[in-house]
């Protein structure tokens, strides 16, 4: 259906239409989702397969040069021809077993316990003084295990590419064929692989600091890293699901499970709320300013642009100073003799009414700027026939732009929240969570999204695992939101007319 | 009729400029509160009035001069350092990527697209430890290039805007130039780069902004080490209940001091970036 | 002379108990003798028996330099202190020491965070005391510092510094902690004694008087008053409390409701920096804040300022004494120091009685060690006395458990939740979560 034949649908009928739409697609989404995802899994282990394949069949009929390059790595290379790959790849060798042997091996080496050997105090009989006997540290034992291990893969990788190369190398000889220099090779990264060249850079730096950081904190998850286990004093060590069990499994009082669901509900309400009201009032703003009979139009968005430019943390500092009880807004309602709000300290409803209020002041000039574009796009007779009609522009609002904005911008909707979930400093900065008032809470207040919740657990009750264990969940909720959305989006399907 | 239908046309007019007037108060209200009070003389933290009683410039002075617990000046210039080169590298970063996707076609493509996509999402607060501990392994931590290269080492992550907006560019250009025997890598930079500049300066001006307002990571890097402060965490630490009481007011000097430059970049650039982010995201 | 006698007659005295009790007949006790020989401070010369060199031969390799934290206002004491104790130890060895300004509240996050970037020696707050020594990073305090410290500090900050039968730290102050702040053009010294006199006479001019009830430190004090009190963690780290009376701590969480309902008005609950900010604009009478803003309220109001312990409030028509949560400012050494003896050196110096008294001259701060305490400047010190006067009727701020504040500020915000007033079932039922979230 093409947003014309959905325009000509009654108000009834659309609804009908989407929310039909919306379930008969749901399953097919989620299938295709987990397919997807299963299909990598599958790719990842048939891709690993395909990358051993022949490893043994190389090395049984290649040649003696072939043969020593499974132990010195490059030999292949270097001996025909290829001198500058050959000693790229006996550099490669060399490094890695310098790095182990100095200083991976420690530490893999007491990845499965995380440590034995507990810090200890004791007073020296004959000077009285106290000997500090330095244990293992987990905390390091699990990060730069987490990063050898990659590192190994990573060598394991390079080792089965330097086996393929010497054993190609010697059948392109045997073929009569010259073998390309260095330079030739290189010369490629400049057109063939050209996307080695543009991506190498980038992903190494996102693999050292974005996906290892990452991996030792989802390793967190499944220790004991709590505050009663802190490195360096303590150790900590494996504990399988506990930490997912603590969350999950319902208790008395202040239980962590009982929070996780309270703040999953209002993450979301507030997801759901913090996403629409800046959508829907920005696009609104956007229409009046763009109106063509409205001037001053750069005026206008000026004064809503100006509060994109000033830092957030500062804006919302400052907003948290004047929404205090004895705050200018509380000074000028009372002014103006209206009833003086306690918006931070009063009840849950009136602090969260003002989070979501106060989010609109600094996401809105955002939609302002992001949709002004796509709504001078609207085709103007859809206008022109519903003014025909007699339409107000309430109508037209309600029965044109929100349709059209939604059905154009949906992934953009998504992502916006998504980023709500995550939303950490308006919240932090804000209300730092609170009112306290919800005394089964633990340690938590009663506008704590549940990512400004586990910075509390990092930060002040050094909660990492129950930390950890939530960040995965909302990790894995988000991701399978833009997933599904990036991937029935119009740019994602559009792009492979191109190819 | 024709009369009504102006007249209601004025009407709705004058509604919207009352509308607009009213909110555009509320919008710059707190700013204007802001710079008000930077330059206010009297009391602490906060005064039961609105407008301050006498202004000085004592609180913008003292920024600058008396710098033995804060040293204001020096910190500007660090953020101002870290933000320059962590926006070289994030741009060039993106740039790169974003091509990569939307132009060439490699195996696995798609796989390090949705990789990408959602390696984002993880709260990145949680990795900061370990991040700390690699940039020790490192001997980087409490420098400032460790602060570049947090900014800018997952800047290669945030390639969905400029990658759509890579994809609106038509293919033909790049068959075009291939066919005249250009290498890709000369596409690149003569054809694509020199046509999007909007994207370019929305990714410039995203990533130079980031240095200014982040100081959860920056406290993490830096330690006792004050000098290597950002502004963020400078303007932040002002606000601390050891030194609110004596400091709120430089505080309120010192973050219109950080605004003024990132508002007049912003306003400047304020076209690009909408037609960046259209192009590239919001559509869809 | 006066002191050092004074000093001496302690110091042989702690000799003495500890040679009586521990009858470790090993340690050469010549303390009058080296006493006379080694530096004024004295703490230095008592330790460790018949090792006469205070840094343990640290020395002997070159410069022996340290790191030292403290907060910025005592920055400019702190070096002329770590100045003298270099000058002290000349003939020991060379020291060098970099003073870093770094505020009490924030030292043993980076401590726990990176030990071999944080100070060698470091003052933090005492509630973090179980954070550090949980993760290792408190040196223990050897016997025989241990000794003198008990000897010459007051019992409850020794307390504040001890974990299980351990002293991991050196008392620095003893007056981590919050008193009546008033205006005196709003609330006589006589008003001042009683929480209804206080707010009433508050309320007559129309200031406001500033609690923060939404904070466990503060909060704490509504069922303290009632006999509530911690008592340490248990082994797995479980916060205990003593055998309180539940009625009485029932009706003194209603009684604090009540007579602060009463002044809804003016009683705001805010963050202690409203009250000095309010001293400035005028708009508060009195309000409950900490000894550490004593400088900055006493630059607000000059000679119209008052401090007195916090006041009574009627309880069942007794006027019963708030009691509150009492905290100590300690220094700790760096496990992983790599000097460790002179770092016990200059801890022990920089807590000794002299660098005490130093500090309540020049920073207003209240000692620890019983000596200074006694001395004129404290004594005569309105806030200072004040403090000391609180410490009487107080729970040490000891073996607080993390889990502690976050439901301490629920009961608070709940107390002055004045719409909604208590019943006793309803008070027994949040007094009974908090305690039961506490042990969580």
């Amino acid at each position: 259906m093409t947003f014309i034949e959905y325009k000509a649908l009654s108000p009834a009928q659309k609804a009908q239409y989407k929310i039909k739409e919306f379930f008969s697609q749901l399953p097919s989404k989620l299938g295709s989702f987990f397919g997807a995802i299963g299909k990598f899994f599958k790719n990842l282990v048939l891709g690993i397969v395909a990358g051993f394949k022949g490893f043994g069949s190389r090395f049984a009929s290649g040649d003696m040069a072939t043969k020593l390059s499974y132990i010195v790595m490059g030999f292949g290379n270097f001996t025909r021809g290829q001198v500058g790959k050959g000693l790229a790849f006996l550099a490669a060798e060399i490094l890695y077993i310098i790095y182990m042997v100095n200083f991976g091996l420690v530490y893999l080496s007491k990845f499965n316990t995380l440590g034995t050997l507990e810090t200890g105090q004791q007073e020296d009989p004959v000077t009285g003084r106290i000997v500090n006997v330095q244990g293992d540290n987990s905390m390091l034992i699990l990060l730069y295990g987490t990063m050898s291990i990659l590192i190994t893969f990573l060598f394991i990788g390079i080792y089965v590419a330097n086996t393929k190369s010497a054993y190609s190398a010697e059948q392109s000889l045997k073929a009569g064929k010259k073998n390309p220099t260095l330079k030739e090779e290189l010369k490629d990264f400049l057109d063939g692989k050209y996307h080695v060249t543009m991506l190498s850079v980038p992903v190494v730096l996102i693999s050292v600091f974005t996906v290892l950081p990452l991996a030792f904190m989802i390793l967190i998850a499944f220790t004991n890293y709590d505050a009663n286990h802190t490195p360096p004093g303590k150790l900590f060590t494996w504990v399988g699901l506990d930490t997912f069990r603590d969350v999950f499994e319902a208790s008395e009082g202040a239980s962590k499970s009982y929070t996780f669901v309270q703040l999953t509900k209002w993450t979301i309400v507030w997801a759901i709320f913090a996403t629409f009201s800046n959508y829907i009032v920005g696009i609104i703003l956007a229409l009046m300013i763009n109106k063509k009979s409205i001037k001053f139009k750069t005026l206008w968005r000026t004064l809503f642009v100006l509060t994109i430019a000033v830092p957030q943390f500062v804006s919302l500092l400052l907003m948290n100073q004047m929404l205090q009880d004895d705050g200018v807004v509380n000074l000028i309602l009372s002014y103006m003799h209206l009833p003086t709000v306690s918006f931070f300290n009063g009840t849950a409803l009136t602090a969260r009414i003002t989070v979501i209020v106060i989010n609109m002041w600094v996401g809105v000039p955002y939609t302002i700027l992001q949709t002004s574009g796509i709504l001078m796009n609207i085709p103007e007779d859809l206008y022109e026939s519903a003014r025909i009609d007699g339409a107000t522009p309430v109508v037209q609002f309600f029965q044109i732009t929100l349709p059209y904005m939604l059905f154009v911008t949906t992934p953009y909707l998504i992502q916006t929240f998504v980023g709500n979930i995550n939303n950490f400093s308006v919240i932090y900065l804000l209300t730092s969570g609170g009112p306290s008032k919800n005394p089964n809470l633990y340690q938590a207040g009663e506008t704590d999204l549940l990512v400004t919740w586990l910075f509390k657990l990092t930060m002040s009750s050094n909660d990492y695992n129950t930390a950890a264990a939530v960040g995965i969940l909302v990790f894995i909720v988000c991701a399978t939101l833009s997933l599904i959305t990036f991937n029935m989006s119009k740019s994602s399907r559009n792009e492979e007319e191109f190819s | 009729m024709i009369k009504s239908y102006k007249l209601s046309r004025m009407i709705s007019d004058i509604v919207i400029y009352v509308i607009l007037a009213i909110l555009g108060i509320i919008w710059v209200s707190p700013l204007i509160w802001l710079v008000l009070h930077s330059f206010r003389a009297e009391g602490g933290i906060t005064v039961p009035y609105i407008f301050p009683k006498q202004y000085t410039l004592e609180n913008y002075k003292k920024l600058f001069t008396d710098t033995s617990v804060f040293d204001y000046p020096r910190w500007f210039l660090n953020t101002f350092v870290v933000a320059v080169f962590s926006c070289i590298i994030s741009t060039l970063t993106v740039m790169m990527v974003s091509y990569a996707f939307s132009r060439l076609r490699f195996k696995s493509r798609k796989t390090f697209i949705n990789i990408g996509m959602v390696l984002g999402m993880f709260p990145g607060f949680m990795t900061m430890i370990a991040l700390y501990y690699l940039l020790k392994a490192m001997n980087l931590t409490q420098t400032l290039p460790a602060l570049v290269i947090c900014y800018s080492a997952g800047a290669g992550l945030n390639f969905a805007i400029s990658k759509g907006f890579f994809d609106t560019i038509p293919r033909a250009l790049d068959e075009a130039a291939t066919i005249d025997g250009a290498t890709r890598n000369q596409i690149f930079w003569k054809i694509i780069l020199p046509m999007s500049k909007p994207i370019i300066v929305y990714t410039i001006l995203t990533s130079f902004v980031a240095p200014w307002c982040d100081f959860i990571l920056v406290k993490i890097i830096m330690g006792d080490n004050r000098d290597n402060y950002t502004v963020a965490l400078g303007l932040q630490r002002m606000t601390d209940r050891e030194y609110k009481q004596g400091y709120f007011k430089q505080f309120l000097a010192g973050s219109v001091i950080v605004a003024i430059p990132i508002t007049i970049l912003f306003l400047k650039m304020q076209n690009y970036y909408v037609e960046g982010v259209t192009a590239g995201g919001v559509k869809g | 002379m006066n002191k050092t006698k004074r000093f001496c007659a302690i110091a042989l005295a702690a000799m003495m108990a500890v040679t009586a009790f521990s009858g470790c007949g090993g340690t050469d006790t010549t303390s009058s003798g080296s006493a006379s020989t080694t530096p004024a401070d004295g703490t230095v010369s008592v330790e460790g028996g018949d090792n006469e060199d205070p840094l343990y031969g640290e020395g002997a390799n070159g410069t022996i330099s340290l790191k030292v934290w403290g907060p910025d206002a005592a920055q400019d004491l702190l070096k002329e202190q770590c100045a003298a104790f270099i000058e002290d130890m000349k003939p020991y060895g060379d020291i060098e020491i970099e003073v870093i300004p770094q505020g009490e509240a924030d030292a043993a996050n980076l401590v726990t965070t990176d030990a071999s970037a944080a100070a060698d020696v470091f003052g933090f707050a005492c509630d973090q005391l179980d954070k550090l020594v949980s993760s290792g990073n408190l040196l223990k305090v050897a016997t025989a510092e241990k000794e003198t410290i008990t000897a010459e500090n007051s019992e409850s900050s020794v307390k504040a510094a001890t974990y299980g039968d351990d002293l991991y730290a050196y008392p620095e102050t003893g007056d981590n902690s919050y008193v009546l702040f008033y205006d005196k053009r709003v609330v006589s010294d006589e008003d001042a004694q009683t929480l209804e006199a206080t707010l009433a006479a508050c309320k007559e001019q129309n200031k406001q008087f500033v609690m923060d009830a939404g904070n466990g430190f503060y909060a704490c004090l509504f069922a303290f008053t009632g006999g509530l009190e911690v008592n340490g963690l248990d082994a797995d780290g479980v916060q205990q409390f003593n055998d309180y009376d539940e009625a009485k701590v029932v009706k003194s969480l209603m009684a604090f409701q009540d007579l602060l309902g009463q002044y809804s008005d003016i009683f705001v609950n805010g963050e202690t920096t409203k009250v000095v900010d309010g001293f400035l604009s005028g708009s508060v009478g009195a309000g409950i804040d900490g000894s550490w803003n004593f400088a900055s309220a006493k630059d607000a109001l000059g000679d119209d300022v008052g401090f007195a312990e916090l006041p009574t409030i009627d309880i069942d028509g007794e006027a019963t004494p708030i009691v509150n949560m009492f905290g100590y400012k300690l220094i700790g050494v760096n496990s992983s120091t790599q000097y460790p003896s002179t770092s016990v050196a200059l801890a022990m110096y920089l807590t000794s009685e002299e660098c005490q008294i130093q500090r309540a001259e020049q920073l207003n701060w209240g000692p620890s060690n019983k000596v200074a305490a006694e001395q004129d400047v404290v004594t005569s010190d309105a806030a200072l006395s004040a403090v000391i006067a609180q410490s009487e009727h107080s729970v040490a701020q000891v073996g607080v458990s993390d889990k502690f504040w976050d439901p301490m500020k629920v009961l608070g915000n709940r107390v002055v939740e004045f719409d909604d007033p208590f019943t006793e079932e309803s008070a027994k039922e949040i007094l009974d979560q908090t305690i039961a979230n506490i042990k969580g």
